[in-house]
């Protein structure tokens, strides 16, 4: 277990492989634990950092540190202390919007961003997630995917302080990330599961004028996670989106047949 | 918990196992080559050794057979890694004392249902 302090609040993270930097960050269910795949299939080429955000894991549990900015200013001051000048980002839920959040403020940080399961619109986000209480989103975004699947994100969901799970959809009505796509140029990879009860995928038609430094891919038999629901497929799509050149667009991704086929 | 000791003389290698196989809820302790896996071995009595055949000071096989001559950690069961495209190496390495071939590159989720399949073997 890895930790450092951010002004006296401890933070937890994990740290696999060596080369240029990447930092995953859960959502609104569990912890940094459920990138443990993703860690391993990029470890070889990449330096892999997956954080637990503030009241989440065993990071730090103090209700100042809840709202959405202090989220996304983690990711700053992680930075900071650890040195580090350039990274690709790799957030889900609610760590897709912190990710997306630093984005908008630091866009020279950040070679790339994959957003997944991100609402970039206030539309996108079911009324249910929005009331949700902490306890019932375990089992309703997760599903019914078989237990050794999802045992990851279970596993560290009760250590997670209900008031920062709430502290954030409270206040996802007020984001519009549609038109941050229009204004930064920062290569950007949207996933979605198209059967995600909370995050509703976008219609290709509301879309289609994306900017060409962002592409959208959705994972047809995914619901909220695709990187477990459909963890081969989306690993495979992450290590594309890693190793295009900086600055290249990920216009050129796509869920291409063979990999349905070697998957199956 | 049941330890397991990684002998794997490339850095990323042992990382990723050892990184694997700690999230899979092992206790895990790790050495760089041959020499000092068996003093690891000798010191830390885990239950199960996963080692690499080509580590530089003592090989793979070499600090296996030294494993089993040492009475105290005799019964560990050892397990070889071991590049694909080397499989005439398996021979050698049964003869040498260990109880599987595991070759390289594997799943980690491959890994870690071989590790608890065969730590189950021993009742652990």
């Amino acid at each position: 277990m890895s930790a450092i302090l951010l002004d006296d609040e401890l933070l937890h993270y994990e740290v696999l492989g060596r080369g240029r930097p990447i930092l995953f960050f859960h959502g609104w269910v569990g912890s940094w634990r459920y990138w443990i795949p993703a860690m391993q299939a990029t470890s070889m080429a990449f330096r892999t950092y997956a954080l637990d955000l503030w009241g989440f894991g065993d990071s730090a549990k103090n209700q100042r540190l809840y709202t959405l900015e202090q989220q996304a200013g983690l990711i700053e001051r992680f930075m900071d202390q650890m040195g580090m000048g350039r990274v690709a980002l790799v957030g889900h839920g609610l760590g897709a919007v912190a990710a997306t959040l630093f984005t908008r403020a630091h866009p020279e940080a950040v070679d790339r961003l994959m957003a997944i399961s991100c609402p970039l619109e206030a539309g996108m986000v079911s009324q249910r997630l929005r009331g949700a209480a902490a306890g019932e989103l375990t089992d309703w975004l997760l599903g019914r995917g078989p237990i050794d699947v999802t045992e990851a994100a279970r596993t560290d969901a009760p250590k997670a302080d209900p008031q920062a799970i709430q502290a954030s959809l409270k206040l996802l009505p007020g984001l519009n990330f549609k038109e941050f796509t229009y204004g930064v140029f920062t290569p950007r990879l949207l996933v979605h599961g198209l059967n995600d009860p909370a995050i509703e995928a976008p219609r290709i038609e509301q879309y289609a004028d994306l900017p060409e430094g962002t592409h959208q891919v959705v994972f047809d038999q995914s619901g909220h996670f695709p990187m477990l629901d459909e963890g081969s497929k989306f690993n495979r799509l992450l290590a594309d989106f890693l190793n295009l050149p900086s600055g290249d667009t990920p216009r050129q991704l796509q869920l291409k047949e063979e990999w349905k086929r070697r998957v199956r | 918990m049941a330890k397991i000791l990684i002998a794997e003389d490339e850095r990323d290698i042992r990382d990723l196992i050892s990184f694997t196989l700690r999230f899979a809820g092992y206790e895990v302790v790790a050495a760089s080559n041959g020499e000092e896996a068996v003093q690891m071995a000798i010191q830390e009595i885990p239950d199960l050794i996963l080692m690499d055949v080509r580590m530089p000071r003592m090989t793979g096989y070499e600090a296996c057979q030294r494993i089993k001559i040492e009475p105290s950690v005799a019964h560990i069961p050892v397990v070889f890694l071991s590049a694909k495209g080397q499989e005439a190496e398996i021979r050698t390495g049964l003869e040498a004392g260990a109880v599987e071939y595991l070759l390289k590159p594997f799943a980690p989720d491959q890994l870690t249902e071989r590790v608890r399949a065969l730590l189950a073997q021993q009742g652990k």
